[in-house]
């Protein structure tokens, strides 16, 4: 016996190893922690995008634009960019700092690639022709569609959320 | 070196590399994201939200001319603190409502699972209020966004928590 234990620590030691990493590889196929790890993401990029949709400084319309135009895709990609050079000049002129912030977000349905969110909005709206003025405060909810493209979680439709819309 | 050392030292190598193994298995499945069962547990996240929607929708409806109906849904559908954020949020209503024999109706938009650990949920709810005056049947309809707990007591969702946003 006592000239055994080395080749019995052996086996136990390759024992822990083997088990070990089976239930180490488990992991990365494992679905549930795949649709985990998506839902913590889209909601963490819904948050973002739908707060950069909802904020447009006049002072730097350029920069707002491309945020649009970077947080989506398709269709609300292609309209956000002609709706952007259409009106850049209203935007300028219309002098408003709007601040956008997610209150909450919560994830509706989820796929392997796109998903539904949706946020409650706090919208804070400077007027930059009266600096002085207490900002307006809007309450707004949205209903967020997402898709993943290129691993990125990007917004394809951005909807409110009207009053007796169901 | 002799044979029976090289064995030790392979024995430990494989021990360790063994140990190492497992305590990322368990790091990996014991996160925030991985212990949060919301949207990943599909029954139970659609069973909370199927019964937390209707359970807010009884406890903030209210018809002056039988308040009994919103006090028996709180008792039946609320527990912990939301019993007195339900009371705090109906006490100027119930004031109001007494003289313009007020009617409030509520609609659930959405309601969508933001956390669920066993039997305790969050979610959040959008909602529209209809309110109507049995006076004049003036009627608005407002729009309200909601944080709500919610505890499973005896296989039943009940609202632990109310939070206007």
């Amino acid at each position: 016996m006592t000239r055994r234990w080395p080749v019995l620590l052996l086996v136990l030691g390759v024992l822990v190893l083997v088990t070990g990493l089976v239930a180490w590889r488990a992991t990365a196929g494992d679905e549930r922690l795949d649709r985990a790890d998506a839902r913590d993401e889209v909601v963490a990029a819904a948050t973002k995008h739908v707060a950069t949709l909802n904020s447009l400084d006049y002072r730097d319309v350029d920069a707002g634009l491309k945020a649009w135009a970077d947080a989506s895709t398709g269709t609300l990609h292609d309209q956000l960019v002609q709706a952007g050079e259409q009106d850049r000049q209203l935007l300028v002129d219309q002098q408003k700092i709007s601040t956008a912030k997610v209150l909450e977000a919560a994830v509706l349905e989820l796929d392997d690639d796109s998903a539904t969110v949706i946020a409650a909005v706090e919208v804070s709206i400077a007027d930059g022709a009266s600096p002085d003025a207490e900002p307006e405060l809007k309450r707004n909810r949205f209903s967020a569609q997402l898709v993943r493209t290129d691993g990125r979680w990007l917004l394809e439709d951005l909807g409110q959320v009207g009053v007796g819309a169901a | 070196m002799t044979r029976r050392t090289i064995v030790v030292v392979l024995a430990v190598v494989a021990l360790v590399g063994g140990l190492v193994a497992w305590g990322a298995a368990w790091q990996e499945r014991s996160t925030d994201a991985a212990r949060n069962g919301a949207v990943v547990d599909v029954t139970d996240s659609g069973t909370v939200q199927r019964e937390v929607s209707s359970a807010i929708a009884r406890v903030l409806a209210y018809d002056a001319s039988s308040p009994d109906e919103t006090q028996a849904a709180a008792e039946e559908l609320l527990v912990g603190k939301a019993r007195e954020e339900h009371a705090t949020l109906f006490a100027s209503l119930v004031e109001r409502a007494k003289d313009q024999q007020l009617v409030m109706d509520v609609e659930v938009q959405a309601a969508a699972v933001q956390q669920l650990h066993g039997d305790e949920a969050t979610l959040l709810v959008f909602l529209d209020q209809t309110s109507r005056r049995a006076t004049d049947q003036e009627s608005s309809v407002a729009a309200a966004q909601l944080v709500v707990d919610a505890r499973r007591v005896d296989g039943t969702w009940k609202v632990s928590s109310l939070r206007v946003l």
